[in-house]
């Protein structure tokens, strides 16, 4: 196998799915000043609901519906302890991650009986889908085609987005509430239900991550299969600077090396180091991107 | 009496928060169709029921008490700490290759690893620290991504360089450490060991710093009011830097006690499974980063787990139970904590601030 060639882009697509749609839930709530670090969380639960709507209904679309449905529930909670009471984003974020694992290794048991992984020969994953012209192309055929549709949603929600900031009226609104959420509020927005609206789109967003993460790559749901996904979707989120063409393009970057991670493997390193590249990747890009980060949205470092 | 009153009120918010996650439980156990009344009995056996169940709690209490004390200390710098887990896994590796690899006498050998524990989870939490301070780079996003790190590094040390390939090949772990290293046991044929009054004397010792110290007092400033503490003449980076060592230090600490005190070698996967790391962070938001709140927090959530095991054995009810009711708890008290955090905030009109 060779280390770099087209069938690695294509895999980094696939891998790049994930993040990025996690990324862009996190963008929407750093946009009206909310720091989600329950994207783990919420990814690790839409995994899981896509494989018990598929499980149950055997449609793959009710599935997606049912994982993207359910993460805007564990959503809301996000909510109603930020907004509703107040409590401190972080802390909330970090107890919504710890709710996830727990309730998915719970549910995992107490519906399929299962430990550890659970994996069902009849269940089909999400189809790929053939472009018909493109497909037949080479190397363009390759790389564009026989994605699931989840793949194609991600990017299309990416450029969707960054219409919907830079284009329409709610956008600028979106915006201005997380330049100013007085300011904005003494216009006369609505500034909590744009809140509550955009981490409700952000829990759309990360179940269909997950459902990518457990339907469109593998058929199967681990314990923890995130495996950090979601923190990496928010460093994405933050080196992007909130700005969805920001975020594809840091997102496409630790696709990258997640793919190249497993490729790796393939050679004699050990797997601890290539499993590492992401991670220490990520350290070394924010070097470059730490100063207007912070400046461009309402995030904070922990200082 | 007023002392009293005030004792009371800081206690009812942590109680309910208890009461609620108690109650979450119960949901869930009614919702897996087994009996409520009959669980939690089954928990409360599995944590306290006899003295050996009792006695296991401590010693699974021991590095959530450490980590929490680190966290603490951290959290009331105002500082986002959240990479315990690679500076205890860091530290207790350290400690296993020291303890086992260094020539010398037992005793020798088990100082040397304590202070390598230490000091490997303090330096691994410095170099965060470092990275805020020089280069800006928020500590939040940077402990975590530590973890990953740290943890795969260590996994790779214990199934390549240093891995015992006397006994089974099924687990990566080190050699077991001479029986001249270990820790001491506080009763013969317990599982609790002599870490558990290592985690109490840092206890007492942090409640010292924090309340009659200057270190203290500057920690306090510097996380209560950051500007204050500039104008104040507080060397900021000065204070972050070591509250970062002293908290990374305590997490490398509570991993060495695992190593020294109960596995006797380092065994991929130990330490992180168990998820000491996280639930140190619970038992200190519980107990509102106080010293002497978090001695108990850290016991009550072990009892959770330790009683969560009891379930598992007896019942049919899985052992995810307790990080149910966990994650429920911390969502409770943080609503609490940070009301009151949010008030202050909103009084003075400044700009929000991400920690607690």
């Amino acid at each position: 196998m060779e280390l770099l060639d087209w069938s690695l882009i294509s895999s980094t697509i696939r891998m790049v799915t994930p993040i990025l749609l996690a990324a862009l839930g996190g963008a929407l709530c750093a946009r009206v000043g909310i720091f989600n670090v329950g994207l783990e969380g919420l990814v690790l639960v839409g995994a899981f609901s896509a494989i018990v709507g598929n499980h149950f209904t055997g449609s793959l679309f009710l599935a997606v519906l049912f994982a993207a449905l359910v993460c805007v529930l564990f959503s809301w909670l996000f909510a109603y302890m930020t907004i509703g009471l107040r409590a401190n984003e972080i802390v909330v974020g970090v107890a919504i991650n710890f709710l996830a694992l727990g309730l998915t290794t719970f549910a995992l048991r107490a519906i399929f009986g299962v430990k550890g992984a659970f994996y069902d020969k009849e269940m089909a994953g999400l189809p790929k889908l053939d472009i018909p012209v493109i497909g037949d192309i080479p190397v363009l055929g390759d790389i564009f085609s026989g994605h699931s549709v989840l793949v194609y949603l991600a990017f299309l929600a990416a450029i969707l987005l960054y219409l919907f900031f830079y284009r329409t009226v709610a956008g600028f609104r979106v915006l201005a509430v997380g330049l100013n959420p007085v300011a904005a509020r003494s216009l006369g927005l609505k500034v909590t239900g744009l809140q509550v609206l955009a981490i409700s789109m952000c829990g759309v967003l990360c179940g269909l991550a997950g459902a990518q993460l457990s339907l469109g790559q593998v058929t199967m749901f681990t314990e923890g299969m995130t495996a950090g996904r979601g923190f990496i979707a928010l460093v994405a989120m933050m080196m992007g600077q909130s700005h969805p063409l920001g975020i594809l393009a840091s997102s496409f970057l630790f696709g990258l090396m997640d793919a190249l991670s497993i490729r790796l493997q393939g050679f004699s390193l050990p797997t601890q180091f290539t499993s590492m590249l992401p991670y220490l990747l990520t350290i070394v890009a924010m070097f470059f991107v730490k100063e207007k980060s912070r400046a461009g949205s309402n995030q904070q470092s922990s200082r | 009496m007023a002392a009293v009153r005030e004792l009371c009120k800081s206690l009812v918010q942590p109680i309910l928060a208890v009461v609620i996650g108690l109650l979450t439980g119960a949901v869930v156990i009614a919702a897996v169709g087994e009996s409520v009344i009959g669980t939690y009995q089954e928990m409360w056996k599995g944590a306290f029921g006899s003295f050996y169940f009792f006695t296991s709690t401590l010693a699974r209490a021991t590095p959530i008490m450490l980590i929490a004390l680190g966290l603490a200390l951290a959290f009331r710098a105002g500082v986002f700490n959240m990479g315990a887990e690679g500076q205890m896994v860091l530290g207790a590796v350290s400690a296993a290759l020291v303890a086992i690899y260094l020539p010398g006498p037992g005793v020798v050998k088990m100082l040397a690893g304590l202070v390598a524990g230490i000091a490997a989870g303090g330096l691994w939490s410095l170099l965060a620290g470092y990275m805020e301070a020089k280069f800006r780079i928020p500590l939040l996003i940077s402990t975590l991504l530590f973890n990953y790190i740290a943890v795969l590094f260590a996994s790779y040390l214990v199934t390549e360089p240093f891995r015992d390939r006397s006994g089974s090949a099924a687990l990566a772990q080190t050699v077991m450490l001479d029986k001249s290293v270990w820790l001491p046991k506080l009763f013969a044929g317990m599982s609790v060991h002599a870490g558990f009054f290592f985690a109490i004397a840092a206890a007492l010792i942090l409640f010292w710093v924090i309340r009659y110290t200057p270190f203290g007092y500057e920690v306090k400033m510097l996380g209560q009011n950051p500007f204050f503490a500039r104008y104040g003449g507080i060397n900021q980076i000065k204070v972050m830097l070591a509250g970062m060592f002293a908290s990374g230090g305590l997490a490398g600490l509570a991993g060495t006690v695992e190593v020294l005190g109960s596995h006797y070698r380092f065994v991929d996967g130990a330490l992180t499974v168990p998820n000491f790391a996280w639930t140190g962070m619970m038992a200190t938001l519980l107990a509102g980063s106080h010293p002497i709140g978090i001695v108990f927090t850290s016991i009550l959530l072990a009892a959770f787990q330790t009683g969560a095991m009891g379930v598992e054995r007896n019942t049919e009810v899985p052992l995810e139970l307790a990080s149910v009711i966990q994650a429920v708890l911390i969502l409770f008290i943080s609503a609490r904590f940070s009301y009151d955090w949010w008030k202050k905030r909103k009084a003075k009109g400044g700009e929000t601030h991400g920690a607690a």
